[in-house]
């Protein structure tokens, strides 16, 4: 038979509560040779090879077809994969790793509190300052679909590597769409969702490659995968 | 993609040639404008949706570039390098690769790489005159290619404004429908809350603050809104500035206290957007619109008509000629006129050429004033599928 490689993420809470949630459902993960090592296995399943990932290479490895399951954010599927509907089977929510995906701006904004406000504002602020406002951001992909689908197209994408909420106050760019769990880092910066803003509601998922080479005993092998963990729902849900 | 053949490569070559020598023999300039172009302008022009489309990308210095996605932009900031006043009438003509990202996957009829020739005129003052010669010449050149069975679809983005004159508007409504206009799917929908009177903006800022702003006392305006929010504990972060917030403010007060939009203007607006047919007979309904309003303005059917005319006498056969109110909402920077040439093989998803009226581009691209420009592209691998005639 051949061999089914499952990508779990290789640090971080993700990496705990994932452990966590394999073992309640029966499926304890073990590291293979060194602690430090990268690849795992599973107790009773000898056809599986873990494959320990950081969580954004998941998304590009099952959008590659290079392995078979992965565990990671449906927000970085969504951002990665333009036609994730086709190529990603979304096979169990696990119910940790929650992150709303949101637009937020400048809480000063009081003229401001839906996605059609920013688009009564943008040409004035050109006239002011010779562009459109600026959104920084990771989630390009996702920004660009959530404002077109809403109609608003006079905005600049700056692309943000890190510590996005702070882009506003640093005057580096007018608004942001990052994800949150809280909300309260958003306050401390200074940030308000707007009332249309939430793009995704995002948790970490059970993703199966639908590109990746299946056999019927690989299919069923994921199914049994599947059906434990979603017997077993997390009970370490942090939030919502 | 797979590289073309030899033989598919030089019939395109022969193909571009015929058509650059009916374009340079009318005294349209060749010229040839970098394939590597500045993000910005494109940006700027249409938006962020163009990363969808555009291979855009970051050299090795941090620059914002991209692989031209038409040669249109392009050729305006070459013309914007050679001369000091925009509006310095030119006629230039081109021939090259183009590039776009296709999501739904490459095809024959969608290429990523492809290769668009076309003309564009600026600073003509003769406007109705310089559209009839650019459609007419863009077919007299795909007709010497050989292509025979063709239709012509027009539109115009001009008239809508037209019509919202007749309809005796108010500059804020008219701003409004103007803009929704150019969204056709989100159209009907504000056109409906419009009539309802529901305004456009539903803040938390209360009411007593909005009544107090006044758009003649502006520093007051400026200093309740600051105290407000200051009682709320409210930073002011970020680039945009308490003036701006307070204008806008200002705006939501005045159009808050404006009345709906009549049922009337709706019903004229519907019936507008509804005109689709034949290029002869739609002037005449456009015509009964306009005479059926209360305020008469004919300036809109005689661009209209004077254009349908100027068509005819360059030979354009005009039962090949229909009219589309809503054509031409989508598509990206045009300001007035649109058409496309069509034909039957390839289906409406795939237009042959496409062109129009786009005073606003030079503007964007570096010009500080709006320059009339109007010009059309050939996509020519879909030209000479259909002179092959099969689907490509």
């Amino acid at each position: 038979m051949s061999r089914l490689t499952l990508a779990i993420p290789s640090k971080g809470r993700l990496m705990e509560q994932t452990t966590d949630m394999f073992a309640r459902a029966g499926l304890v993960v073990r590291k293979v040779g060194h602690a430090r090592g990268y690849r795992g296995e599973i107790e009773g399943l000898p056809d599986v090879d873990v494959a320990y990932v950081s969580s954004s290479e998941i998304s590009d490895a099952l959008k590659a077809g290079s392995i078979h399951l992965g565990i990671t954010g449906e927000d970085l599927i969504r951002e990665n994969i333009s036609d994730a509907e086709t190529r990603i089977g979304f096979l169990q929510k696990l119910g940790f790793g929650f992150a709303d995906v949101v637009v937020a701006v400048p809480d000063c904004w009081i003229d401001v509190s839906t996605v059609a406000d920013l688009e009564d504002i943008a040409m004035p602020f050109r006239r002011l300052h010779g562009r459109w406002p600026r959104v920084a951001t990771k989630y390009m992909n996702l920004t660009r679909r959530f404002f077109a689908s809403k109609g608003f197209g006079d905005y600049r994408i700056v692309e943000s590597a890190g510590a996005t909420e702070g882009a506003p106050a640093a005057g580096t760019a007018e608004l942001i769409v990052d994800i949150t769990t809280t909300g309260e880092t958003l306050r401390a910066n200074g940030l308000r969702i707007l009332d249309d803003g939430v793009m995704l509601k995002s948790q970490a998922n059970l993703f199966a490659s639908n590109i990746a080479a299946w056999t019927p005993e690989l299919r069923s092998l994921s199914n049994r995968i599947a059906e434990s963990l979603g017997a077993f729902p997390s009970q370490t849900a942090d939030g919502k | 993609m797979a590289a073309e053949t030899t033989r598919n490569f030089e019939a395109l070559e022969a193909q571009a040639q015929t058509l650059m020598s009916v374009f340079t023999k009318a005294g349209y300039e060749a010229v040839a404008p970098t394939i590597l172009q500045p993000a910005d302008v494109f940006l700027d022009v249409i938006g962020e949706s163009l990363r969808a489309r555009t291979y855009v990308f970051t050299d090795p210095d941090g620059a914002e570039l991209c692989l031209r996605p038409d040669l249109t932009v392009p050729t305006c900031r070459l013309h914007l390098a050679r001369h000091a006043d925009p509006a310095t009438p030119a006629r230039y003509c081109y021939s090259g690769a183009a590039f776009r990202f296709q999501p739904q996957g490459a095809d024959a009829a969608h290429p990523r790489e492809f290769r668009q020739a076309g003309i564009e005129r600026f600073g003509d003052v003769e406007r109705e005159a310089a559209e009839a010669e650019i459609v007419s010449r863009v077919i007299s050149a795909v007709e010497k290619a050989g292509l025979k069975d063709w239709s012509l679809r027009l539109g115009d983005l001009g008239l809508f404004s037209s019509i919202l004159d007749v309809a005796g508007l108010t500059p804020s409504w008219k701003k409004r429908l103007d803009d929704a206009f150019l969204k056709p799917q989100a159209f009907r929908d504000s056109l409906k809350s419009f009539a309802n009177g529901t305004g456009p903006a539903r803040l938390s800022v209360p009411d007593a603050l909005l009544s107090s702003l006044k758009r003649d006392n502006q520093t007051a305006s400026e200093a309740a809104v600051a105290a407000y929010l200051e009682e709320k504990a409210i930073e002011l972060i970020g680039t945009r500035t308490l003036a701006a917030i307070t204008e806008h403010l200002i705006g939501i007060a005045e159009s808050r206290d404006e009345k709906p939009l009549s049922r009337a203007a709706v019903d004229l607006i519907a019936r507008y957007v509804g005109i689709s047919g034949p290029a002869r007979t739609a002037g005449a309904k456009i015509a009964e619109l306009v005479n059926g309003a209360p305020s008469g303005s004919g300036a809109a059917l005689e661009t209209y008509d004077r254009r349908i005319a100027l068509l005819a006498n360059a030979g354009i056969d005009l039962d090949r000629v229909t009219f589309s109110a809503e054509f031409g909402r989508t598509m990206a920077y045009y300001t007035g006129l649109v058409f496309e040439v069509r034909v039957q093989t390839l289906g409406p998803q795939s237009p042959v050429v496409t062109g129009g009226r786009y005073d606003a581009l030079m503007r964007a691209a570096g010009a500080g004033v709006d320059v009339a420009a109007v010009g059309a592209a050939v996509h020519t691998e879909r030209l000479l599928a259909a002179i092959r005639g099969a689907a490509p």
